[in-house]
């Protein structure tokens, strides 16, 4: 055979073995690394602090755990949050996240290593990230071969799809719930293709981790059934199938089960009945392959048909009459609007006034993946190819995860590990293509002439591989992705000898070179864009917000937690604090105060009277805050530094929110001028004028500005010369860049009146010294 | 039992000095000063003393019920001396009805009969002034009261005293004019000329420390003043000192709980008035805006945290490590700035440590093998007092002999262990704990330690034998096979 260049040929088979483990460890260990390093940027450039919001609950959580003991936060109720009604976290909790921060916490400290427990948050999601390479490498090893499985771990360990949710401080559930997908779904293919009921039990173990870990093990539910499904209607079914869906199924929902928050729902939701559904499928599917091997095909054709159907009507009139009565839950808004993307606007809006559950935006899709989105395609195409069972399961979750990555941005997380499975596969095919030197024959006579071949047996596996044989080869010059595409060829070369020639191939080494550079070039921007990206876009705690000064050198705005510090020093321990939700978690973890509403967004009533408080005026606003205890109210106002994310931006959702509970009360069209515009300046409707939000946002902001016109920065507008005034709510606090607002609600008056006839009196004695001389200078 | 032979010397003393001690000696002058200041105020007497008896050495100074309750801190000099004189209190017992506490100074050496010498006692007062009004809004002044006792009391016979209260600015609200002195001074007791109030001349005051002369003639003089800095406090001070011979470095660390003693803020805080008053750069004077501190040289890696994070509002010039045996100081400067201005009657706690090098600060005694470390008990805040200190100092893993001297003695000590990064046995820990520490307190303890080589090397090899057993089982591991049948290829 003709070769496109020379390769050494006096290596022995153990020697390129062990070679390419070695490489296979290394460059494992170096996709960690790279892996683990990227995500760092955060803690370089800032601290080592918690992201965000519900990562600070989680934290919170932790430390409870880590503090009091596994028990103590099993049955830990949490009676400073949704003041009065509190939470009893340990039963609304996925506690697979906290379990394991407090697991390796306490590992730490057995080994005298007193590592603080912030620190163990804030690097969780790193390290397991390094976990999600290696589990991906194991799946993309079963899809094709170990040197796809480099690629996809390579891939995975750095696409900002995955590093937006794990960056070190980002710590939430998917910090390590990516993993336990991975890693589940390994083992499911793994079960699937040995029949092995231990990788069955397995693959439930991790599966029960996932549950336990985050509430996205929905998908897994529904992925695995799915599979099994198509594969019985692809007539695919054996008894490999069924031994591992069996075990997997039966030891996965009893272990889901355990999780005090997932409880009975595996068996009475609609979301965890087509598991169950395809369960009852399979014992039927066996139990008709038994008959069939025992009873001649005629009967069973008609056996077949009675059973078909009668089990087919049964099933669907139980199903229905259990929805009916309600023992089976109908299907749950978030999951209409994974339909209907429409819905949650019209019917849930607390869901919809979160930024990532919108719709994914198109350039998010480039920026999340960059050129795997078009390798993907490419790679779900190759599955196609050989189409074996474990295809079939990628080519199923892209679709479904592509659907869903569209509808909601948050989503774009589960997408991720398929993308870089199908692009690995692609990328891998396309490099065994042109990097195996071997050229095609023209003449089918020739005999092989190829000497590194040494084995000969053939061995029909699994892993048989669709590109040319190739002998194997070594060489150092080439890039990591084309060593360890070595291994590949190495089983491929101990069949060689078995193969023909092909007539089709690529000629010469430049053509090889030219699409090998063409590719490498991808490779390498790849990895620019993703450092970029997670640099400047994914890597902001958001907690803190950096700016520039003029000499170039980093400002950190510290301004919230400058005010939660604040509350935590100098305010009673059980003052309750109300702010809208966003910043529940966050006053819970930084200010260590009870709060009305926070991110657990549980009681939507609970978070429309806040949002109500917000939109109404004083008058009406102060009964509620007095029968809620409320001490302080908390707003954050960008106005003076052009901070976006403020809650006058906020502000509509929260009167949407209220006004889906008092639609009598508040309404939306109210908050909007005559021409329908959103306004603060002076053209701002009364009704917007006169709520809390707004008075309480621009309270002597105009002041600030010493008799000039006073601009609001993130909305560009001028404000009116003169302020709101506040008669029911003093201001006790103010952040440094004004940020952060604080007010404290007044007592009731202790003559009886109330605030505004109370403050009217005080001032109106004033008014009266004042008042003649304003009204000669009128005169005059 | 020990309490029958503390009474003894008690006695005894007693016995001296209310027979033996008042003839010896006369006060031909005595004038004490008073730096009035926020929580600590520092007070000066100045004794002019005359034997009386050749051969008198030992001289007892008197001080009042509540100027013993508040001082924290004495000592007595000869005037122009560096050296502090040896002292001895008298046991002082609050259950007791006596007003006053008796202190036995030896001079350096006996008078001869109308031998004269000067001798200074300088003490630090804490907590014994009182924000009055106890409320100011962020605009207002704050004023402090402070009161002390009218007389300097000594056993002696006294030929003139006076005491002058000095304020940092001459702006006073009020003073006490003091009634029923005539027997001791003709004219107008009380005057005041520019920020200082002068009480005396008293002539001719006869021997004072007993409770005859205390009921009739004693009484306290309250000075009313605008004070200008914030009154700060430190409720406690935790400080941690981690000696590591491996990485020859002493970290040390202190939790601080800062608390603005000045007045309570009235109504609530206002950053439009705070920002303005900044731009006129006439900040309101019971705010704290940023601590000055005034840290070691040649510290590294330091930090400034609290609970809930790094505070990146701070700047640090680091002064570079003095040469040995240099006597010249040098500091590090540490601009601190919280989170919030501390208010009146605001609290604020933070985390502050840093690295230093080792060789700053310890030293290694070739003829006994011993290792000598100073650690400072605290990091002076200007005008603070730290009301309750742990000083805990933590010696390296394996540390005998251990041996320590304070500069002063501390309310409690005790040894413990303290198991931090990968320790095995644990490191011997000495915990000193202080009351009212002021500016004066700001020494160093002297802890003397023997490590021998074994015990440097126990940490290294715990590790490597941890890692080495883990690899044997890996490696054991991957050679044994435990599978049951012979799986077919995959």
């Amino acid at each position: 055979m003709p070769e496109a260049y020379p390769l050494p040929s006096n290596l022995s088979s153990a020697t390129v073995t062990n070679t390419a483990s070695l490489l296979r460890i290394v460059t494992l260990a170096l996709i960690s690394g790279a892996a683990i390093a990227s995500r760092l940027f955060a803690v370089i450039n800032f601290e080592s602090i918690i992201h965000e919001f519900d990562p600070w609950f989680n934290y919170r959580a932790t430390r409870v755990l880590a503090t009091k003991g596994f028990y103590e936060f099993w049955n830990w109720f949490d009676p400073t949050a949704w003041y009065p009604l509190g939470r009893v976290v340990g039963g609304t909790v996925y506690p697979g996240l906290m379990a394991t921060s407090g697991v390796i916490y306490n590992l730490l400290h057995a080994l005298n290593l007193p590592v603080d427990i912030r620190n163990v948050c804030v690097l969780l999601a790193p390290g397991f990230s390094a976990l999600t390479a290696w589990a991906t490498y194991m799946f993309t090893k079963e899809m094709k071969d170990p040197s796809a499985g480099l690629l996809a771990a390579a891939f995975i360990g750095i696409v900002p799809g995955y590093i937006s949710r794990s960056v070190a401080g980002s710590y939430d559930n998917e910090a390590i719930a990516i993993f336990l997908l991975m890693f589940t779904f390994y083992c499911w293919i793994k079960a699937l293709k040995q029949g092995s009921a231990l990788f069955g039990t397995v693959a439930a173990v991790f599966y029960f981790y996932m549950v336990a870990a985050w509430g996205g093990y929905v998908f897994i539910t529904n992925m695995i059934p799915l599979h099994a499904l198509v594969l019985i209607l692809m007539g695919r079914f054996s008894n490999r199938l069924y031994a591992a869906y069996s075990s997997w199924y039966a030891i996965g929902t009893l272990a889901s089960m355990q999780v005090p928050f997932v409880g009975f729902q595996p068996v009475k939701t609609s979301e965890h009945m087509a598991a169950l559904a395809v369960f009852g499928l399979l014992q039927i599917v066996a139990f008709a392959q038994l008959v069939r091997s025992h009873v001649s095909s005629q009967q069973f054709q008609k056996l077949l048909f009675i059973g078909v159907v009668a089990i087919g009507i049964l099933g669907a009139a139980a199903f229905g009459i259990m929805t009916l009565k309600g023992w089976i839950a109908p299907w749950t808004g978030r999951f209409y609007s994974l339909w209907d993307t429409g819905y949650a606007k019209k019917y849930i809006p607390i869901i919809a006034s979160v930024s990532e559950h919108q719709p994914t935006a198109w350039p998010s899709f480039f920026m999340d993946l960059q050129f795997l989105i078009f390798l993907f395609p490419a790679g779900v195409v190759v599955c196609f190819r050989q189409l074996r069972d474990e295809h079939l399961f990628v080519i199923i979750y892209a679709v479904m995860a592509s659907y869903f990555a569209g509808v909601m941005v948050r989503l774009m997380l589960t997408l991720t590990p398929v993308v870089c499975v199908a692009s690995a596969v692609a990328l891998s095919t396309l490099l065994d293509t042109y990097i195996d030197p071997t050229e095609p024959e023209i003449n089918d006579d020739t005999v092989s002439e190829s000497g590194a071949s040494t084995a000969s047996a053939p061995a029909p596996g699994a892993n048989g591989t669709s590109h040319p044989t190739t002998p194997k080869k070594t060489k150092k010059a080439v890039p990591p992705p084309q060593s360890t595409s070595a291994l590949g060829q190495i089983i491929a070369a101990s069949r060689s000898s078995n193969n023909k020639p092909r007539p089709k191939g690529i000629f010469g080494a430049d053509t090889r070179l030219m699409v090998v550079f063409n590719a490498m070039c991808l490779l390498a921007f790849f990895v620019f864009h993703c450092t970029w990206v997670t640099s400047s876009a994914y890597s902001s705690p958001s907690v803190v917000l950096a700016s520039t000064n003029p000499d170039g050198s980093q400002h950190i705005i510290d301004d919230f937690r400058e005010a939660y510090y604040w509350l935590r020093q100098n305010t009673q321990e059980d003052s309750v604090v109300l702010s809208w939700w966003d910043y529940g978690y966050q006053i819970a973890g930084m200010a260590d105060r009870p709060t009305l509403v926070d991110n657990n967004t549980w009681n939507n009533t609970h978070i429309a009277t806040v949002g109500k408080v917000m939109a109404s005026s004083e008058e009406v606003a102060y009964p509620i805050l007095r029968k809620h205890d409320v001490q302080y109210i908390l707003v954050i106002f960008g106005g003076l530094l052009g901070y976006s994310g403020d809650d006058i931006n906020k502000f509509l959702w929260m009167v949407r929110i209220a006004q889906g509970i008092w639609p009598d009360e508040v309404q939306e069209p109210s908050f909007f001028t005559p021409r329908g515009e959103y306004k603060v300046d002076d053209q701002a409707s009364p009704t917007m004028r006169n709520s809390m939000m707004y008075k309480m946002s621009y309270y002597r902001f105009a002041e600030l500005f010493g008799g000039n016109a006073a601009t609001d920065r993130v909305r560009q507008q001028q404000l009116p010369k003169v302020g709101p005034t506040l008669d029911y709510v003093d201001e006790a606090f103010t952040s440094e860049n004004w940020i952060v607002r604080i007010y404290e609600v007044k007592k009731e008056d202790p003559l009886g009146r109330d605030h505004k006839s109370a403050n009217a009196f005080s001032q109106g004695k004033k008014r009266k010294r004042t008042k003649p001389a304003q009204r000669r200078r009128a005169i005059l | 039992m020990p309490n029958r032979w503390r009474t003894i010397p008690f006695l005894l003393s007693f016995i001296i000095q209310s027979l033996a001690a008042p003839q010896s000696f006369e006060n031909t002058a005595i004038v004490r000063s008073v730096e009035l200041g926020g929580v600590a105020v520092h007070v000066t007497t100045t004794f002019a003393i005359k034997a009386l008896e050749p051969g008198a050495k030992v001289y007892t100074i008197a001080l009042g019920r509540q100027e013993k309750e508040k001082t924290s801190w004495f000592e007595v000099k000869v005037k122009g001396q560096q050296n502090p004189l040896l002292i001895s209190e008298h046991p002082y017992a609050y259950e007791s009805t006596r007003n006053y506490h008796l202190v036995d100074v030896t001079l350096p050496r006996p008078l001869t009969a109308n031998g004269t010498l000067n001798i200074v006692l300088e003490a630090v007062q804490t907590h014994a002034t009182t924000p009055w009004p106890t409320t100011a809004s962020q605009k207002e002044d704050q004023a402090l009261k402070f009161t002390a006792d009218l007389l300097v009391l000594s056993p002696y016979h006294t030929l003139v005293q006076r005491t002058k209260l000095k304020a940092l600015t001459p702006r006073l609200i009020s003073f006490t004019i003091p009634k029923e002195v005539q027997d001791f001074m003709p004219d107008t007791p009380a005057s005041k000329s520019g920020a200082t109030v002068t009480y005396g001349p008293f002539n001719d005051i006869p021997p004072s420390a007993n409770e005859n002369f205390i009921a009739a003639y004693q009484q306290p003089v309250t000075i009313h003043y605008f004070h200008e800095q914030p009154v700060l406090e430190i409720l406690k001070l935790t400080r941690s000192a981690e000696i590591s011979h491996w990485g020859a470095n002493l970290n040390i660390q202190d939790d601080i709980q800062l608390h603005n003693a000045g007045p309570a803020l009235k109504g609530h805080f206002s950053r439009l008035d705070h920002q303005s008053q900044a731009f006129y750069k006439k900040p309101a004077p019971h705010a704290l805006p940023a601590l000055t501190l005034h840290l070691p040289s040649g510290i590294r890696n330091a930090y400034y945290y609290d609970l809930i994070g790094n505070v990146s509002t701070s700047r640090l010039r680091v002064a570079p490590s003095p040469p040995k045996n240099s006597k010249t100081k040098q500091y590090s400067v540490l601009e601190l700035r919280p989170r919030y201005p501390i208010m009146g009657g605001w609290n604020y706690t933070f985390t502050l440590g840093w690295d230093a090098p080792l060789a700053d600060s310890a030293n290694w005694d070739h003829a006994t093998g011993k290792y000598m470390v100073e650690i400072p008990i605290m990091t002076p805040i200007t005008g603070a007092v730290v009301n309750n200190a742990e000083v805990k100092i933590i010696l390296p893993e394996g540390a005998t002999d251990v041996e320590f001297t304070p500069p002063f003695s501390a309310l409690e000590n005790r040894v413990s262990t303290h198991v931090t990064y990968l320790d095995t046995t644990g490191r011997p820990t000495l915990t000193f704990e202080y009351k009212d520490l002021t500016v004066m307190h700001a020494q160093s303890i002297f802890v003397s330690y023997k490590v021998s080589l074994s015990a440097h090397l126990k940490k290294p090899v715990a590790v490597a034998t941890a890692f080495f057993s883990l690899f044997a089982f890996a490696l054991l591991g991957r050679r044994i096979n435990l599978t049951i049948h012979k799986n077919k290829v995959l």
